[in-house]
């Protein structure tokens, strides 16, 4: 007994770093998955609040920039609003019908407003902190996305906090997206490196599309509504396996000076969630009988 | 009093790697890592268990506001085990018990020794497991020697200051 206590005495300090060596492994590999815990997230309420200090002070350097492009993105928006509504209004000639679509269309969404309070864009798998949490209404796999385009997808919510999995993630980013106009849809995936450009995969051989054309998210997946950002289709290579093509998209959003996003919260979105989940449960149903 | 000082340098290597080191990154590559020098600092009659936990404790904040849950505490702990060793190996043989382990009680020769081993190590280990899940091994060993490199510099400038 004495010996084993001597023993305790003279090598407690092994037992100490072993000890500790498995709790950083198990939340090494336990919590590193971006479902894991709350606390040990930069989405707790302290370090919530300590770089949402940070940003604070740090935000005047960069809204000059971010202003002047949403000032151009602003002015373009309501040129090209006009127009359609004008081309509308010929096509249709019934001036109170238009509007009644066009409350009825705004009332779906839900825009939640952010700020960013913490980034990154040089790490391979980078992650984000927003401002906002549960009680502001923001809630896992919604979708995030700024004045010029996509941002990302929120995957862990405290209560005043969320943090947002950004395009820039090279291991869990997929967002489904198509090319504008001709409804081709493909993955965006991001490989690191450069933070202005990602790319598209699985776009069918047959599609019909040209370089500078635009990329925008597809609608097809329950997070974001169809029609948002993404970027300019710069260059299209081969896929590996040869049966799609791969293309290379300057992204529109400028992820290394961003502030404010919106999340996007859609009742039909959720709806439709749900009609999915549901359409699942009885294939599953009926797979089991 | 000694206490006092390794707290007060703990809240502010800490302060000072999440809200400023880590948003540096020369030439999209290094990232200064200063917080190790804690780990360096540790005095000879420190008891073992208050140098591993104090560093597992300083890797773990790290690991909350960086997202990076265990990589820094796992990493912060093995140099942490690897210090008082080092030390003590390093040490003149008429040293005190209580000596420092600084540029001034060491020689700055045997303590640039001290770093670069526990740096290096230290850089080496952390940028592993951060490209764990996306190995690019000319990317990582960049990443690793140049933080390292970084790391080391501002340690030096720091010590070099401080046994003036």
């Amino acid at each position: 007994m004495r010996n084993l206590l001597d023993f305790l005495k003279t090598y407690h300090h092994w037992f100490i770093f072993i000890l500790l060596e498995i709790i950083s492994g198990v939340l090494l590999f336990q919590y590193n998955s971006y479902h894991g815990s709350v606390w040990l997230s930069s989405s707790n309420v302290v370090v919530g609040k300590i770089y949402e200090w940070e940003s604070a002070l740090l935000a005047y350097t960069t809204y000059g920039k971010a202003n002047e492009e949403l000032t151009l993105r602003n002015y373009y928006l309501e040129r090209q609003n006009d127009q359609l509504r004008r081309l509308y209004q010929e096509a249709i000639k019934d001036t109170s019908a238009l509007e009644r679509q066009e409350l009825a269309f705004l009332s779906q969404f839900n825009p939640i407003p952010a700020k960013v309070v913490d980034n990154s864009v040089s790490k391979p798998d980078n992650l984000m902190t927003i401002d906002k949490g549960r009680v502001d209404g923001v809630e896992t796999d919604m979708g995030v996305a700024c004045g010029n385009g996509v941002v990302g997808v929120v995957s862990l919510v405290s209560d005043h906090y969320a943090v947002v999995v950004p395009v820039l993630n090279a291991g869990a980013s997929s967002i489904s997206c198509a090319i504008r106009n001709t409804g081709y849809f493909g993955y965006l995936h991001w490989y690191g490196e450069d933070p202005a450009v990602a790319y598209v995969e699985d776009v069918p051989r047959h599609a019909k599309f040209k370089i500078g054309d635009w990329v925008v998210t597809s609608g097809f997946s329950s997070i974001f509504p169809s029609g948002v950002l993404v970027g300019k289709i710069e260059q299209a290579y081969n896929s590996r396996d040869g049966l799609s093509y791969k293309l290379k998209v300057r992204l529109s959003t400028d992820f290394s000076c961003l502030r404010d996003v919106c999340v996007i919260s859609d009742k039909s979105i959720a709806e439709r969630a749900a009609l999915l989940q549901a359409a699942r449960d009885s294939i599953n149903v009926i797979n089991r009988e | 009093m000694e206490t006092v000082n390794r707290i007060i340098m703990f809240v502010t290597l800490l302060l000072a790697q999440v809200l400023i080191l880590n948003h540096i990154h020369l030439f999209q590559i290094a990232t200064p890592l200063l917080y190790v020098y804690f780990v360096v600092t540790f005095s000879m009659d420190t008891p073992k268990w208050v140098v591993l936990t104090s560093s597992f404790g300083l890797g773990l904040l790290i690991d909350i506001f960086a997202n990076t849950a265990g990589m820094a505490a796992g990493c912060m702990t093995l140099i942490a085990m690897l210090q008082p060793y080092l030390l003590q190996f390093l040490a003149p043989r008429d040293a005190g018990e209580n000596m420092q382990a600084s540029a001034a009680s060491l020689g700055f020769g045997k303590f640039a020794f001290l770093c670069s081993t526990l740096v290096l190590l230290y850089s080496i280990l952390f940028f592993a497991l951060e490209s764990f899940s996306f190995f690019d091994w000319q990317m990582w060993s960049l990443r690793a020697l140049g933080s390292a490199l970084l790391t080391l510099l501002m340690i030096l400038a720091i010590e070099s200051v401080r046994s003036k």
